[in-house]
Formats: C-alpha cells, sequence, structure tokens
C-alpha cells in the first residue's frame, strides 16, 4: 500500500502545486487577455506591440511591477500597510487544493466531504485585506473605499452561500467530487436551479468588485478606492488576489452548475466512468475540459466589464439585500418541496424543473434572436 | 455654520470626470449632498478682451476655442452677430447658407457624440465612449476635406465661406448618413432600455419647466424638461425656415429625458443633413460670398444675435463704435456658463455618485464657461 | 414632439432581455474590423486642404505684408526696405524682403495668412500635409526665412507639386 505520508501529504502538494502554478500562469495570462478582449469589444485593439500580438506584455507587465518604485506614505500605518496586501491572497491560494480540477484519482489534490463548506468560509475571509488596506494608507477616500467594498463584499456572501443550498439539497453532499458525479448522472444543475445559477453569478461578481459592481475601484468617483496607495508590488499582490479569486469563483461555478469535467446527459456521454477507462489520457480530456468550461466563465467576466454600466452604491445594496436574498430563499423553499416530492410521493419534480429551466433559456434566445420588432412610427425616430 | 455630521469636501479642478477644469464645493451629510457650489475661473483667457483688440475677421479663430467642442457654431452665432450688425444678412447668398447649415449640423452630431461618450463612461459603461468616437472620427475627417482643420475649424467668414466645398465632399456626408442611423440604434441598444442605466438616470437630476426658464438654462436640458423652445424654430436664421426636422421634448426633466431629447436630436440632424444635399446641388457653384468689402468696419451700432448651438443658446453682443475695425465690446452668452447655474438646484438632496451624472447631463465645456 | 420612451414588456423585464442585448451588442462587435492605424507603421495621409506645417516662396513674394497684419497673434515679423533697382533699362523702387520670420511655437494654424497673401500662387501656402512637428527645444520652432523655404530635411509625403498651389483645391473662382 502507499505510505501514508505520500498518500496524505506529499502527492497532494505535488498536485495542489502544479495546479497552482497553472492557476497562477492563468491569472498572469488574464490580465493580457482581459485588456485585449476588453479592447476588441471596445473597436480598438488591445495591447499589441510588445510581442506577436503582443503577447510578450504578460511577461512585461510583472517585470514592470517588480522594478517600480515602492512609494510608501509617511503617515500609513506600518503594519497594517504591509499586511493588507498579503491578506486577500492567503484564502485565495489556500482554496486551490479544495477544487477538483478532473477527474478523481489524480486530477483532485484532496477529496473531503466538507469541502465546498470550506471554500465559501475561506473565500469569507478575504475581506480583511481590504478593510485593512483601506484603513492603514491614512487617506480619506481609500478608507471610504475600502469600507465600501468590504460592506458589498459581506452583503453578498449572504446570497453566494444561500444559491448554493438548493444545489446541495439535490445532490446530497458538500463534496464537489461528488456534486459533479450527480450532475454527470442527471442533468446539468443549470437547468433545475435556474435562478441559483443567476442569483451565483451576480453574487459572484459583487465579490469581486468587477463591473456592474465596481463602484469601490470606480475611477470617477473615488480615484482608485482601496488600492490608491499602494504601488509596484503591493498593487500587484492585491490584481493577483482578486483574478485568483475570480479564478476560484469560476471553477466553483462550473462544478457547481455546469458539470466540471463530464459532458454528459443522464450518464450518457463523457462521464467519469468512461475517463477512467482512458487512463492518463482520460484524467487530461476531463482536466481540459474543466479548463475551457473555467475559461469561457472568466471571458463572461470580461463581456459583463465591457457592456454595463455601474450601479449606485445604495442601489447595489438594495439589490443585494432586498432582490437576491429573497430570490435565494424561494429557490430553497421550492427545491425543498421538489426533494420532499421526490422522496416521498416518488414523483421526480426534478425533471419538472429541468424543463422548465430549459424552456426558460430556449424561450429567452428565441426572443433575443428574434429580430426587432417593427418600430412604431413616431416622429421621434423619423427616419 | 456646520451641523456635526455635515462635512466640506472638494470635487477638485482635478478630476477624471469634471469635463474640464471644473471645481465643486461640496457640504455632504454622509454621502447625501446638501449644498453644491461650482466655482469656475480656472479656465479664464481673456477672450472677451482679446476680441477688443482684433480685427473681426481675426476674431474668428478666437471663437473656436470657446467651445472647443463645437467650434463651427461658434463660428457662426459670431459672423451671423457681426452680419447683423453690417445689415447684410440678406445677402449672403444661397449656397454660403446651405454649406453653413451643413457644417452645424455636422458639428451639432459631432458634440453629442462627444456629449454621449463622456456621460457613458462617467457612469460607468465604458464602451458607447469608442462607439461614439468611431463615428466622431468620420465627421471629422469630412470637415478636414472641407477646411483643413479637424477640431478649430475657422470655417466661417463675414459674409459667406472662405471655400467652395471640395469634389466628392458632398458624397462622403452622403456614406456617412446611411451608417450613421444603424450607429445610433447600436448605441441605444446598448444604453436606452438597460435597467442599470435607467437606475442611474431616471428621477435624477429633476428640473421643473419653471424653474428652468427661471434659470435660464436653454438647449438640450429645457426641452428635456417639456418646454417647446428652439432657437431654429423660435428665432429662424439662415435657411431653416425651409428646413422639416422635429424638436423633440421630453416630459419629467430628469437625466434620462434629456439623455432621450439629445439621441433624437441626432437623428433630427440628420434628417436636416438628408435635405439640404439635394437643395445644394441646385445652386451655382462658386457663389459663396456676399459683395462687401474686404476691409470689414461696421457702423456704429450693437446688436445681440443668438443661435442654436448644440449645448444652448449662444449669443454675441457685440457694440461697436462705427470707426474702428475692431469691436468696441463683444460679451458672448455661453450656454454652459447659464446652464451651470442650475446645478445646486438639480443636486439638491441626491448622492455624489449622482453629481457625476448631472455634471454630464448638462453637458458643459468649460472653455465656454470660462472663455 | 415627445421623445419615445421605451415600453418594455413583462416577459423581456422578466427575462432580462435588455441585459442581453447589450451583451449582443458587444460580442458582434468583437468580430468587426477595427479602424485602428498604427502609427509609426502605417500613416493617415491628410485631406487634400489639410492646414498643416508652412512653405514659404521667397521669389513669389511681394512684401506686401498682408499676410503679417491678418494673423490674429501676430507672430509674422517682416522687415521690407526700399531699394532702386535697375530693371529693363529704368530704375524702378522695389521692395526687398529682410527679414520673414515665424514664430511657429505660437501659431495656431489658423490660415488667414495664406488667405491674406495676394499673389496667385500663393507665396505662404499650409497645405503641406505635414504635422509632425515636435522638437526638443523650443528655440528651434522660430523658423526664419530660409527654414521656412528649405523642406529637402522634411518628409515629403505629398504628392502636391512644389511649385505650384493648384487651382481646384481651394475652389478660386476666375
Amino acid at each position: 500500500m502507499i505510505n501514508p505520508w505520500m498518500r496524505y501529504l506529499v502527492w497532494p502538494l505535488v498536485k495542489f502545486l502544479v495546479a497552482f502554478v497553472i492557476v497562477q500562469v492563468i491569472v498572469a495570462a488574464m490580465n493580457y487577455i482581459e485588456r485585449r478582449l476588453l479592447g476588441f469589444m471596445q473597436a480598438r485593439l488591445g495591447p499589441n506591440r510588445v510581442g506577436p500580438k503582443g503577447l510578450f506584455q504578460i511577461i512585461a507587465d510583472p517585470i514592470k511591477f517588480l522594478l517600480k518604485e515602492d512609494i510608501v506614505p509617511t503617515s500609513a500605518e506600518t503594519v497594517a500597510y504591509f499586511l493588507g496586501p498579503m491578506l486577500p491572497l492567503i484564502p485565495a491560494f489556500i482554496v486551490f487544493c479544495l477544487i477538483p480540477y478532473g477527474p478523481p484519482p489524480t486530477f483532485v489534490p484532496t477529496d473531503t466531504n466538507i469541502a465546498l463548506l470550506l471554500i465559501v468560509a475561506l473565500t469569507s475571509t478575504g475581506v480583511y485585506g481590504i478593510i485593512l488596506g483601506g484603513w492603514a494608507s491614512n487617506n480619506k477616500y481609500s478608507l471610504m473605499g475600502g469600507l465600501r467594498s468590504a460592506a458589498q463584499m459581506v452583503s453578498y456572501e449572504v446570497p453566494f452561500g444561500l444559491s448554493i443550498v438548493g444545489v446541495l439539497m439535490l445532490s446530497g453532499s458538500f463534496s464537489l467530487v461528488k456534486i459533479i458525479k450527480y450532475q454527470e448522472m442527471h442533468v446539468w444543475n443549470l437547468f433545475p436551479q435556474l435562478i441559483a445559477a443567476f442569483i451565483f453569478l451576480v453574487a459572484m461578481n459583487a465579490e469581486n468588485n468587477r463591473t456592474p459592481f465596481d463602484l469601490p475601484e470606480a475611477e470617477s468617483e473615488l480615484v482608485a478606492g482601496y488600492h490608491t496607495e499602494y504601488s509596484a508590488m503591493k498593487f500587484a499582490f492585491f490584481m493577483l488576489a482578486e483574478y485568483s479569486s475570480m479564478t476560484v469563483n469560476c471553477c466553483l461555478m462550473v462544478s457547481l452548475f455546469f458539470g466540471g469535467w463530464s459532458l454528459s446527459l443522464f450518464g450518457w456521454g463523457i462521464t467519469t466512468e468512461g475517463l477512467s477507462h482512458l487512463g492518463v489520457w482520460g484524467g487530461l480530456i476531463g482536466a481540459a475540459i474543466f479548463i475551457t468550461k473555467v475559461m469561457i466563465f472568466m471571458l463572461i467576466y470580461i463581456w459583463f466589464r465591457g457592456t454595463f454600466p455601474r450601479f449606485r452604491f445604495d442601489q447595489l445594496m438594495d439589490l443585494g439585500w432586498k432582490w437576491m436574498i429573497p430570490l435565494a430563499l424561494v429557490n430553497i423553499f421550492v427545491t425543498g418541496i421538489v426533494v420532499l416530492a421526490m422522496k416521498d410521493l416518488k414523483f421526480n419534480g426534478e425533471i419538472l424543473l429541468s424543463i422548465i429551466g430549459a424552456a426558460t433559456i430556449a424561450f429567452t434566445l428565441f426572443l433575443l434572436f428574434r429580430g426587432a420588432r417593427p418600430a412604431p412610427a413616431k416622429v421621434a425616430h423619423a427616419r | 455654520m456646520f451641523d456635526v455630521h455635515e462635512m466640506e469636501v472638494n470635487f477638485g479642478p482635478q478630476h477624471p470626470s469634471t469635463h474640464g477644469v471644473l471645481r465643486v464645493l461640496l457640504k455632504i451629510d454622509g454621502e447625501r449632498i446638501i449644498e453644491a457650489k461650482p466655482i469656475i475661473g480656472y479656465l479664464h483667457r481673456g477672450t472677451e478682451k482679446l476680441f477688443e483688440n482684433m480685427a473681426y475677421p481675426q476674431c474668428i479663430p478666437h471663437t473656436d476655442r470657446m467651445d472647443y467642442v463645437a467650434s463651427a457654431t461658434n463660428n457662426l452665432g459670431f459672423v451671423e452677430a457681426v452680419e447683423k450688425l453690417m445689415g447684410v444678412t440678406k445677402q449672403i447668398p444661397k449656397r454660403a447658407q446651405l454649406m453653413r447649415v451643413i457644417l452645424s449640423e455636422l458639428q451639432r452630431i459631432s458634440s453629442h457624440l462627444l456629449w454621449l461618450a463622456t456621460h457613458a463612461i462617467d457612469i460607468g459603461a465604458m464602451t458607447p465612449f469608442f462607439y461614439c468616437f468611431r463615428e466622431r472620427e468620420q465627421i471629422l475627417d469630412l470637415f478636414e476635406q472641407y477646411c483643413g482643420a479637424r477640431l478649430t475649424l475657422n470655417c466661417m467668414r463675414i459674409g459667406g465661406m472662405p471655400d467652395d466645398m471640395p469634389p466628392n465632399w458632398l458624397d462622403n456626408i452622403e456614406e456617412f448618413i446611411g451608417k450613421f442611423d444603424a450607429a445610433v440604434d447600436e448605441y441605444e441598444a446598448l444604453l436606452t432600455n438597460n435597467r442599470i442605466w435607467k437606475r442611474r438616470t431616471v428621477g435624477i437630476g429633476v428640473l421643473t419647466p419653471e424653474d428652468a426658464i427661471e434659470w435660464g438654462v436653454t438647449g438640450p436640458p429645457l426641452r428635456g424638461s417639456g418646454v417647446e423652445w428652439d432657437l431654429r424654430r423660435a428665432q429662424p436664421y439662415e435657411c431653416y425656415p425651409e428646413l422639416d426636422f422635429e424638436i423633440p421634448i421630453g416630459k419629467n426633466g430628469d437625466t434620462y429625458d434629456r439623455y432621450l431629447v439629445r439621441m433624437a436630436e441626432m437623428r433630427q440632424s440628420k434628417r436636416i443633413l438628408e435635405q439640404c444635399i439635394p437643395l445644394i446641388k441646385q445652386t451655382p457653384a462658386g457663389d459663396i460670398k456676399a459683395k462687401i468689402s474686404r476691409v470689414i468696419r461696421p457702423p456704429e451700432g450693437e446688436v445681440y444675435h443668438s443661435i442654436e448651438s448644440p449645448k444652448g443658446e449662444l449669443g454675441y453682443h457685440i457694440i461697436s463704435d462705427g470707426k474702428t475695425q475692431n469691436a468696441y465690446r463683444c460679451r458672448v452668452r455661453p450656454p454652459s456658463f447659464v446652464n451651470l447655474q442650475a446645478l445646486p438646484a438639480m443636486a439638491q438632496g441626491h448622492l455624489v455618485s449622482d453629481l457625476v451624472a448631472l455634471i454630464g447631463t448638462i453637458d458643459i465645456v468649460l472653455g465656454e464657461v470660462d472663455r | 414632439m415627445l421623445v419615445e420612451y421605451p415600453k418594455p414588456r413583462w416577459t423581456e423585464k422578466f427575462l432580462l432581455l435588455d441585459m442581453f442585448e447589450g451583451l449582443k451588442t458587444t460580442f458582434r462587435e468583437i468580430f468587426k474590423p477595427k479602424v485602428t492605424i498604427r502609427y509609426p507603421e502605417e500613416r493617415l495621409e491628410p485631406a487634400d486642404r489639410f492646414r498643416g506645417m508652412f512653405r514659404f516662396s521667397f521669389d513669389r513674394c511681394i512684401a506686401c505684408k498682408l499676410c503679417a497684419v491678418a494673423c490674429p497673434i501676430d507672430i509674422i515679423y517682416i522687415d521690407v526696405h526700399d531699394e532702386q533697382r535697375e530693371v529693363d533699362g529704368k530704375m524702378k523702387k522695389l521692395k526687398v524682403l529682410d527679414r520673414y520670420d515665424i514664430d511657429v511655437k505660437r501659431c495656431m494654424f489658423c490660415a488667414l495668412c495664406e488667405e491674406a497673401c495676394p499673389t496667385k500662387p500663393k507665396s505662404i501656402w499650409l497645405t503641406t500635409k505635414t504635422y509632425e512637428l515636435a522638437s526638443y527645444d523650443r528655440n528651434d520652432l522660430y523658423f526664419n526665412m530660409q527654414e521656412l523655404e528649405y523642406w529637402e530635411d522634411r518628409p515629403k509625403y505629398t504628392g502636391l507639386p512644389e511649385e505650384e498651389t493648384p487651382k481646384q483645391l481651394r475652389g478660386d473662382v476666375e
């Protein structure tokens, strides 16, 4: 048998390090991809001078951050100032060892049965760094930005957590691997839990301070919010933390609602069993599917940034407390009824929910692509 | 003086979204604005004093630089005021009048595109900025083909126009018009129906019609409040009486209405351009200047003439003493200066984030406010 | 005429169709060709009437000083003296141009000087399509007569003939 040291310490550490390195490469590349894709959406080219198509920008940016002059305001609170950027990084990095990147034996660093709970708890602790950073800068506007950001993140933790409860009820376990296996056997959790997926998407955006919820970082209001007074590497840490937690949230979204590394419907398609027959190649195919899905969601983040205006702060809090939480509670209520009906009345309510979810998506796409309605002949828009 | 909760904050002259160097002194309670006082003068260049030392034709490049976003209408106002003082308004040939209208309407579209770009990016939507500037580039190319400059046009002279049209200019304008409607539809798809945009603009900065008239607000803010007053219809100049266009007005007087009014104005300007092109093809080529002396020496008297610039009523009050080639006094009534006075009334009770939207919706250009 | 307020239907509001319209618009934009011009590898050629850097022709200039009078900011400095010269056997009084300097760093390129010049073709013209005038020293931007005429070290982008500004450019009427 495998040495317990190997099985429980060394081997997960190796897997974690590999995953960590790959994710950090993705994070560094995200900086470039964001600028380039945002440029394409805005009828311009992004960075395109540094290398072929601007690819060397990925190297040039970290070099710039490392070599830049590190300005520390004299009136800043020293310990908190230095601690501020490091604190959001710690949970962002730890979480990477809890996410399943591919089919179980090789590609999952650890397979605890409370993985989801741990992930939600760890990402909640990312707020401390922001508060410390904003306060330690000794700048009225940084403080305001930091507090606003903290209030926003804390208040969107609640819908974040509540929207997951429906998924938990359907699949019956906190372990991400089991949730993905459940989705293989049935349908992707997107369809029965459409409202929960939407709430999770919105809460994800709000957690990461991304448009349309990026008021704390908005240039036109408070210059740059809590990271105004940071330069060079400390600023890079904040950015790294933000992109890392974006990646973690995308991985969560994919695992919980979009089937993780599998592409199957009712057990028919690419499943864990099928992949395990192919050995190593099966694992790699599964990991590739997972990374593709995660990148699609990262691109959706950028897509949102390029399209929407931003919410005002009180409207943001309104949305979180008055709309997202009641919707999430309604979702839990309905899912609970469905699960009970499945157990007691042997009525497969989940299929009903999936059909409703799929029909809603189809109807939305139909309305979207139907083409313009004939414009009413009002003179204001006379051609 | 101050309540214990109030704080006085400077929305400083250097700020990414105060469209120039505008300083607003805010008295805020948490985030609600109790009092907002705009402080101007950071861009004062003494334009009116310069006008006293220069001959009338030499003043025209300086009028470009007041409202640097819409310089053709600045030129037009000045040139028409001097012509009115000299009494030669009826002698301007038809071709020159039509060219002036074409340039003014192109400038109106360009100014509104810039307004939309900056307003959207202040509220957070980054993409309309780039889309609008792409269309604006095409208009600036048209200007460059006509008079050689893109922004400070210097494109009108007292008594007519400096040059006749370059060979393919009208075809290029038609090509631009053909693509313009689709572009405006694109901006509207991004913003008009968007619920986030509506939340940021509906109900913000409401100006009742009575208040608007009392503050002296003109232009799209006045029309957004429901008052149907446009100088192109009320006191027509050039050949506007022969052209067929509508004046869009709003209902509630909030930021969303002003946005809709300006979008509709862009479409109406395009409609005017469509009508002008066949009309100008019928006029004889080369007939672009009235027969007045080269040295401009108006008789003694004073005149006030105003036109509808994209920002509101732009007026010139010129006093001449009949003896010299310079004006004795030339006073400019800038629309942004007068519209800015309504800012404290509009900002009452809103949040600091709304102040940015309000400054954007009044559409001020500091070059005009400070001259 | 009242502006048209959009009236979304109940289904559209519920299904967030307005947000998706915006997303669709941005998505389509990714695939359209971009209008960026990559300077300095590609350069946008200005229009024919573009008001660029001055060019002066000593031979055509009759030293009438109309350009200096017309300039709104008085940056053209002209010195003229009278001379008696022998032309066709008779003594004629001619004006000789001593100094023709332009302080380009204050110029606003309004072309009023070009318009005032009475010679045909003009002795001072701006339609040279040259706009790259930046320099490291402010004193380099005070051009005297020889520098205004010397065009050898400037890039020749324009296809305009150096000797004459064609009439059809300015729509002059005979």
